[in-house]
């Protein structure tokens, strides 16, 4: 189309997004940079410039590795369980069965819920002794002394659960409606040359899967790499640290600690971590994408 | 593929039995928030009292009517003002073929990545010195900030792939300036993708607490997630579970009652950018 259609002009109709955008999101962060290097608490405006101390003190300490190492976790399990569950599921629901636009709708529902309201419901089923859990497997005669948001090993694993069980639908509906779109004649072809419901999967499917596949990822990576919720709801980050995660770790320490300088050299170093996993995984999943 | 009687059976069985697994929390809250607020009994026995005296005390408890009234002008406002900044902002990005087009819409897009809770000093100083006084209102600032990320991502997938410069043309040989164009030509257009940012955004603002526990200090202007707070620590103590799992529902009502009516948006909302980005 010719330019005099399309104009620069065209421009001034990001401005009032771009406002929005600058002075609440992308300056914010940069002052995140400036604090880093200051003991500033986040009230009082006459803070001292201390210069890397905030990092040195950050990289000698043992938060940093745990914070890392929980946030790690909490995404690499949470990534592979939903996107395993979501598509497993999706496939389920995609199947000639009665009723299966209910039980879609019922698969939905644990997205439509706050994550506090989450957070509530699940601290109820860990809970030991009258938890459901607990309830359940005293009824059926094992008794079992289990703690799983109070144990150290095992409270990571049962927020991630959590996660995974509030997004599941979400995911489960993006590969549903990509499912959806795999044309039947093709399905029908691979079915003639003789391949079974395994290598239709592999060979047909899943290719044709490939944009849900990376929006999925995607997006898991980026909730897994921010993950507060459940931390702050159902653990306060404990027991000890064990579900200290690096979002968790700066909230606690600009707000119960006052440490802000800290808590921007830690989020400076988290905006690091986020962009460069969030880049890898991105750049990765082209690749294959346009591959496929 | 052909299934046989038996294979549908056990399929359609083997499906229900995966969804009862994954609802299973649900159920049991909902059973238990139907009991008197004084039965403790086990939750496990399910449904064994109908009674709305939990619903009624988790009511009065969270001021139920005034949260909800929050909850829907909090959100109304910030989802009317998403659509239009969003799609406003995704114009230029899709019809542009500039590198600053391309830059703007990365910048955009990589504001997805930060996590609220990481800037909120600097976000609350700035609010404070432009001068900008915090009352219930205010969170509506950030959830519009926030959702531009992801709006913007949509809208610019959806102009580019389903709306044809040449829609355009007509308008622009009649004269009409771009601002006309946009808003009588393309916008109408979008509705689709519109929808979509209205359902995908609208539910997370519906859900957030977290803003609003930072700008909202008065209980007669919580909205509902944020009511929701005040029964933290109740989910320790079995004798206040009826009401507090009452108060759950309470919470989700809203949204579950709009999904009802609107699956098929809600649905289609969520897979639009998905399937075509």
């Amino acid at each position: 189309m010719n330019s005099t259609v399309m104009k620069k002009s065209l421009y001034l109709f990001a401005v009032p997004a771009l406002i929005f955008y600058i002075v609440l999101w992308i300056f914010p962060i940069l002052r995140l940079f400036q604090y880093s290097i200051t003991d500033y608490n986040g009230y009082l405006q006459n803070f001292n410039y201390i210069g890397l101390d905030n990092y040195a003190s950050l990289f000698q300490g043992e938060l940093l590795g745990v914070a890392l190492k929980n946030t790690l976790i909490y995404t690499i399990v949470s990534v592979g369980l939903s996107i395993l569950l979501g598509l497993g599921l999706a496939m389920l629901l995609n199947l000639k069965i009665k009723g299966k636009g209910v039980y879609r709708s019922l698969a939905y529902i644990p997205t439509l819920f706050s994550a506090i309201v989450v957070g509530f419901l699940w601290s109820y089923v860990y809970m030991p002794d009258y938890g459901l859990i607990a309830t359940f497997l005293d009824k059926i005669g094992i008794n079992a002394d289990l703690n799983f948001l109070g144990s150290y090993s095992s409270a990571l694993y049962a927020i991630i659960f959590v996660e995974i069980w509030k997004n599941v639908g979400t995911t489960m509906i993006i590969f549903l409606a990509a499912l959806q779109t795999v044309p039947n004649d093709l399905l029908e072809a691979g079915k003639i040359d003789g391949c079974g419901p395994w290598r239709l999967f592999v060979k047909i499917k899943l290719p044709l899967l490939a944009t849900a596949m990376t929006i999925n990822v995607t997006l898991s990576i980026i909730n897994g790499l921010k993950a507060f919720d459940y931390p702050f709801i159902m653990t306060n980050g404990g027991p000890g640290t064990a579900t200290n995660t690096l979002i968790y770790a700066i909230y606690k320490m600009a707000f119960t600690e006052q440490l802000f300088g800290k808590a921007s050299a830690l989020g400076v170093i988290s905006f690091g971590v986020i962009i460069i996993i969030t880049a890898i995984c991105v750049t990765l999943m082209n690749k294959r994408e346009v591959s496929a | 593929m052909k299934m046989n009687l038996w294979q549908k059976f056990l399929t359609q069985l083997a499906v229900a039995a995966v969804i009862l697994i994954n609802l299973i929390p649900l159920i049991i809250a909902l059973s238990t928030s139907l009991r008197d607020p004084k039965n403790n009994s086990n939750p496990l026995n399910l449904f064994q009292d109908i009674s709305f005296a939990s619903y009624e005390a988790a009511f009065t408890r969270m001021h139920f009517l005034d949260a909800l009234w929050n909850s829907i002008v909090l959100t109304g406002i910030s989802v009317v003002f998403v659509v239009l900044f969003a799609a406003m902002a995704s114009y230029p990005m899709a019809r542009l073929k500039t590198k600053f087009s391309k830059f703007l819409y990365l910048f955009f897009l990589s504001g997805l990545v930060i996590p609220a809770q990481m800037v909120l000093i600097p976000i609350v100083q700035m609010i404070n010195s432009l001068g900008i006084p915090v009352t219930h209102y205010t969170p509506i600032l950030m959830f519009i900030t926030c959702s531009l990320p992801f709006s913007t991502f949509l809208y610019t997938g959806f102009i580019k792939s389903g709306i044809p410069e040449e829609v355009e043309e007509a308008a622009h040989i009649d004269g009409a300036p771009v601002f006309k164009r946009f808003w009588l030509v393309v916008f109408p257009l979008l509705a689709p993708v519109t929808v979509s940012v209205v359902i995908t955004q609208g539910v997370w603002i519906w859900n957030d607490y977290f803003f609003n526990m930072i700008f909202i200090s008065q209980a007669a202007h919580s909205p509902l997630p944020l009511a929701m707070l005040g029964f933290l620590g109740d989910q320790q103590n079995p004798t206040q579970w009826n009401v507090l799992f009452a108060a759950c529902f309470l919470c989700a009502m809203p949204l579950l009652v709009a999904f009802s009516f609107l699956q098929k948006y809600f649905v289609g909302g969520m897979t639009v950018g998905a399937v075509k980005g």
